[in-house]
């Protein structure tokens, strides 16, 4: 089983991603979270550009944070499947090339925020996705995130 | 589209009173109180899944996990 995610090992995917040149935005519960949303989650998922380029520089930082990825992995995750789930490295994540609910990733990029270094989905983003993909748990967090978003824009300088 | 009901105001304002303490915290913090670690059967169980679509992985999801996971449209 996958170890505790640790917020060091965030700060090494955010520092591998820098380095590589990885474009990406963390999505779900996990941006939420870095945006100020207190609530639990239990991995991080990670929307990524689908390019050829970008599969390219993200299996290049994954490997160099030790996820155990074979060159088929490796090929797949280049050439963007919609969605990698990993369990092979020092803590889960999900790769998502294609979420539920956001058109294209330069859409939003173009509304992203920027947190310690970290690039987050605006929080209208998150909602959007959790609402197209309307599974049981996202159903049920959804209205605590709603409050949350709009509290964040309030309080947004 | 809100299918969700709105919550009641007093429910709201505990929220609030949640996010304005969540506000204080440095995200060190708040990442470590966030990341909570349970199996989940099944979904745990392989080290690697890829999905040639998104709506591969709901349906595979919907199919091979236990409903009560929550990874499914109904429970």
């Amino acid at each position: 089983m996958a170890k505790q995610f640790e917020y060091t090992q965030a700060e090494k995917i955010r520092d591998a991603f820098a380095e590589h040149g990885v474009r990406y935005l963390f999505l779900g519960k996990s941006g939420a979270v870095l945006l100020g949303f207190p609530d639990t989650t239990q991995d991080a998922d990670v929307f990524l550009e689908k390019s050829e380029a970008n599969g390219t520089a993200a299996v290049a930082a994954l490997r160099e944070l030790d996820f155990a990825l074979t060159d088929e992995q490796a090929s797949e995750i280049r050439r963007g499947k919609d969605f990698v789930q990993l369990k092979n490295g020092p803590f889960d994540l999900d790769l998502v090339f294609a979420p539920d609910g956001i058109e294209r990733f330069s859409d939003a990029w173009s509304r992203h925020i920027e947190i310690e270094g970290f690039f987050v989905c605006h929080p209208d983003d998150i909602i959007a996705s959790k609402a197209a993909t309307n599974r049981v748990k996202d159903r049920e967090s959804l209205p605590r995130l709603r409050a949350f978003r709009d509290y964040w824009l309030r309080r947004r300088p | 589209m809100k299918t969700e009901p709105d919550p009641d105001p007093s429910e709201r304002a505990a929220w609030e009173t949640e996010f304005e303490a969540a506000s204080r915290r440095p995200l060190k913090v708040r990442w470590r109180y966030a990341f909570i670690r349970t199996y989940k059967p099944v979904l745990d169980d392989a080290e690697y899944r890829s999905f040639e679509t998104t709506a591969d992985y709901r349906d595979w999801c919907e199919k091979n996990l236990p409903s009560w996971l929550g990874y499914g449209q109904a429970v």
